[in-house]
């Protein structure tokens, strides 16, 4: 994207004054959107996204700039300008490149950037039909298509360069289920590190349907009783749980500055014996899978908690520095706009020996959290919370009438602890994670679990 | 090349490739962050960005696209991808271009003052605020972060028809998190302060305030679960508003996602509940003197003493319903498309203050904290239930400190179940503003 003279002179520019490390990250980003609502065309956008970022090192110290204005002039005359606070004892000259390279783990067979719009559309319209055919009670839909064709360029003063086009797409919709006196909607959202194939993978009518179902059941449910109970969560979205739970606490962003209840727990037992916990960077057109990080490095499988051991943290090169811990392969940003840190890629609980009808059958009385919605979590505290989109009472053994409205609410290291079954169903699902360096894709994942005591807000 | 060269460039492109009307939106800005660890400077950031989005009318639709490189293939780009996206949209998806010739409220936003402030003397600031942090209470262990903001920014709008449009505007955004702790238990609290005059900034009032909300949530517990009497805390309330503000929406309710269909005129909330929207708000976090499509912004009561007295529209909307646009049509980014959005939007404050309230209330809860807000609230139907922390309240005085438990509810009714507005009228950063709000009921889950 940049000729290599360019990226040596504003490296150069940025080690005058003595820094002890230099990066530049470029990116040039095409992205489509298509929304429909009704089944119609509402909202068809699309555009360029082009800018670099600068960060140097000094200690433990961190600067970082970006602009878009790529041009030699501006990038050198950036990077002193950044150089200009640094008072640094050191004199690098740049090392001779070392272009790295990779087995690509995202292959992509078409596309989405050159697939004519009206065809992506196709696809939504038929989802939006398959909503409304499903119901009479089904009155809105909201369909939509995103892909984003991202090239990447990191060259840093250890010689590092290295370039990835990284190609993400992603169906929604959602259906609204409409009574006289109230709406409840049911949304789902597939996608991967995958061009347009993502419809020979999946059956847009079919997810439509499911999203429709959902709200339909949950039209008719009754608030959900509120106070501690046992919890049954559910496969793939419900994956969620540990991302917030533990997943951000685990992230050295937290851990570095001592704000994370995890923090200083290595070899240590944070969670029950049949909790087993990866993030995974290279699962084959995974939804947060890369070829590498945003500092340039190999993504990695990090096994994170074994058998409710804590065996590592996810690092990124400061934080790295700070803890004196070797980077995992998991600096991450939205964009150039922000500097990297230590982010999850596609995490998940790994299956345990329980089929998830002995689960249910097992629980006598408790909340079956089916579908997850979103939470978020204090790291410092480790205090999290969960909206439930869909979830039913279990009663004897047997999962009886939904109920609306349910929250979870706990403390990470807690609830850890209380996991005390762990099915053989793992299903992962696809979500956008927000944080310090923005939104990016994540998967989260898990088999069906059991918390043995939560917290469960609700009106009923 | 330069923005408005850019502008003229599109335009005129445009225009020839067949568009019947265009418009060119620009925004530039500079920002820089310096963060503070320990008395010393552990991030510093700075940044320069410009981009232009576009939108034009072609064959009846509207097209939209945008870019962040301000080249002539660029511009070339914009112009066939704004038809293709077009060319997909159903007939009905037309927004007027705004024609000029209204006069624009004055409306000052940017200090000169502020663009030369040196960096050691924002760097000098923000340490000042972490050490009044750290010192602030005994219990403080740690900083969860502690952070100093200045941005400028500027938005340009020309159009085919004429209009030309400048606005700049210029603050400081200081927000520090304290980690207070006991034993195993920990406990953050965050504060911040935003505007674009330096005098008013008081970096150790800043960080002790932080250190002191974390300290006075040590000790906290949860509490049985059932029906209490509450007590919002401002920042509470406010972003109960930042939430929900979208069912005032006229295009959310033409598209059947809002219950306020049909209710203008209506009395909606409780007697004492007024909320504006006041764009030209001195000092208003989100003022602005017109919005995203160029047209004039002004100050309006949306509910007053409980009617609802009007919806917010955008243009598109506007036309829809016949009836002139309120100036609430604001683009997300540039990536975004015209929408709808509020500017300083606030719930009036009352004459009483929150010790009065609390005082009245006599027994029940003081909620200071709501998370969750972005999954566990649906803007559709209204309903929330939500992670919370506050203080029990006896005998009209605060008392333990709560956590760990959520309060549910639906907005509609939490509108008509407010008994009293505070005089501590509280704004976020992105300007949604309350008091503390006295509310008959609320459903909590607890131990």
């Amino acid at each position: 994207m940049l000729k290599k003279s360019v990226v040596e002179h504003t490296l150069e520019a940025a080690l005058e004054t003595g820094a002890d490390f230099a990066e530049l990250y470029v990116e040039q980003t095409k992205r489509n959107h298509i929304a429909m609502v009704n089944g119609q065309v509402e909202t068809a956008l699309g555009g360029l996204d082009y800018g670099a970022g600068i960060r140097l090192f000094c200690g433990n110290r961190v600067i970082y700039a970006f602009v878009n204005d790529t041009s030699e002039e501006n990038l050198v005359r950036t990077a002193r300008e950044m150089a200009s606070t640094v008072k640094g004892t050191h004199l690098l000259r740049l090392p001779d490149w070392k272009t790295r390279q990779w087995q690509n783990i995202n292959p992509i067979f078409v596309l989405p950037d050159d697939v004519e719009k009206r065809k992506k559309a196709d696809y939504l319209a038929a989802a939006s039909a398959a909503a409304f055919a499903y119901d009479p009670a089904i009155t809105q839909t909201r369909t939509g298509f995103l892909d984003v064709t991202k090239n990447v360029l990191v060259a840093n003063s250890e010689g590092v360069w290295a370039e990835e086009r990284r190609v993400r797409s992603r169906f929604t919709v959602e259906a609204v289920a409409s009574s006289a006196t109230e709406k409840q909607s049911g949304h789902l959202g597939p996608g991967g590190s995958v061009g347009f194939e993502l419809f020979d993978q999946i059956n847009v009518e079919d997810t439509a349907r499911e999203a429709a179902r959902i709200a339909m059941t949950m039209l008719g449910a009754k608030p959900c009783p509120a106070g501690k109970m046992p919890v049954v969560i559910d496969n793939g979205f419900g994956g969620v749980i540990f991302h917030e739970a533990c997943g951000h606490g685990l992230e050295a962003t937290a851990v570095a500055r001592n704000a994370s209840v995890f923090a200083g727990k290595l070899g240590q037992q944070i969670a029950s014996p049949l909790v087993t916990a990866i993030d995974d960077g290279t699962i084959p057109n995974g939804w947060g899978s890369a070829n590498m990080d945003d500092e340039g490095t190999p993504t990695r499988r990090n096994v994170l908690i074994e058998n409710g051991i804590l065996k590592t943290y996810l690092v990124d090169r400061m934080n790295g520095r700070k803890m004196g811990a070797a980077v995992t392969g998991s600096a991450r940003r939205e964009n150039y706009r922000f500097a990297p840190t230590s982010r999850m890629t596609n995490t998940f609980l790994a299956p345990g020996d329980s089929t998830p009808e002995s689960i249910i059958a097992d629980t006598p009385y408790g909340l079956y959290a089916k579908q997850m919605g979103g939470g978020s979590v204090d790291p410092a505290t480790g205090a999290f919370n969960f909206a439930v989109l869909e979830a039913y009472i279990i009663r004897n053994g047997q999962i009886c009438e939904p109920v609306r409205g349910a929250t979870l609410i706990g403390k990470g290291a807690e609830v850890l602890m209380q996991i005390d079954k762990v099915g053989n169903n793992l299903k992962r699902a696809q979500g956008m994670c927000g944080s310090i360096s923005g939104s990016i894709p994540t998967d989260v994942g898990q088999p069906m679990i059991r918390v043995k005591e939560m917290t469960v807000g609700g009106r009923g | 090349m330069d923005y408005k060269n850019f502008q003229k460039i599109l335009i005129e492109k445009a225009l020839a490739a067949g568009f019947s009307d265009c418009e060119v939106y620009y925004k530039g800005s500079k920002h820089f962050e310096v963060m503070i660890m320990e008395g010393e400077v552990s991030d510093y950031e700075n940044s320069a960005l410009q981009g232009i989005s576009f939108r034009g009318t072609w064959q009846g639709r509207t097209g939209y696209a945008y870019t962040e490189k301000l080249t002539e293939p660029a511009a070339d780009y914009l112009v066939a991808a704004a038809k293709e996206h077009a060319e997909l949209l159903s007939e009905s998806e037309w927004e007027e271009l705004y024609h000029a010739g209204d006069a624009y409220p004055a409306l000052e936003g940017e200090n000169k003052a502020l663009e030369r402030l040196t960096t050691e003397e924002k760097i000098l600031a923000a340490k000042k605020m972490e050490h009044a942090a750290l010192k602030g209470e005994d219990s403080i262990a740690s900083m969860d972060y502690c952070v100093l903001d200045t941005d400028w920014m500027e938005t340009a709008i020309a159009n085919s028809y004429g209009l030309s449009l400048y606005h700049a505007k210029n603050s400081v955004t200081a927000y520090v998190c304290a980690i207070a702790k006991d034993g195993e238990e920990v406990k953050t609290g965050s504060y911040f302060w935003k505007g674009n005059d330096w005098k008013q900034f008081d970096p150790v009032a800043t960080g002790r305030k932080a250190a002191q909300i974390a300290a006075s949530h040590l000790g906290a517990a949860p509490i049985a679960s059932g029906k209490y009497k509450v007590v919002l805390d401002g920042p509470v309330m406010a972003n109960f508003l930042g939430v929900f503000c979208g069912v005032f929406f006229a295009e959310n309710i033409q598209k059947g996602f809002s219950m306020l269909g049909g209710k203008v005129g209506e009395q909606i909330a409780a007697d004492c509940v007024t909320l504006r929207d006041d764009p030209l708000l001195p000092e208003g976090y989100a003022s602005t003197p017109f919005d995203s499509e160029g047209v004039p912004c002004y100050n309006k009561a949306v509910v007053e003493n409980g009617v609802l007295k009007t919806y917010l529209y955008n243009r598109k909307a506007a036309r829809k319903d016949g009836v002139p646009s309120t100036g609430n049509g604001f683009k997300a980014g540039l990536t975004a498309p015209i929408k709808t959005a509020v500017t300083n939007f606030y719930l009036a404050p009352g004459q009483r203050s929150q010790a009065e309230l609390l005082a009245d209330m006599g027994e029940g809860i003081l909620i200071t904290d709501i998370t969750g807000l972005h999954a566990g609230a649906n803007t559709v139907s209204g309903d929330f239930s939500l992670s919370a922390e506050g203080f029990l309240v006896t005998d009209g005085k605060l008392g333990q400190a709560v956590e760990q438990i959520t309060v549910a509810g639906n907005f509609y009714e939490l509108l008509k179940n407010i008994t009293e507005a505070a005089n501590d009228l509280y704004f976020t950063s992105g300007g949604k503003g309350a008091p503390s709000v006295r509310v008959r009921e609320m459903d909590i889950a607890g131990k």
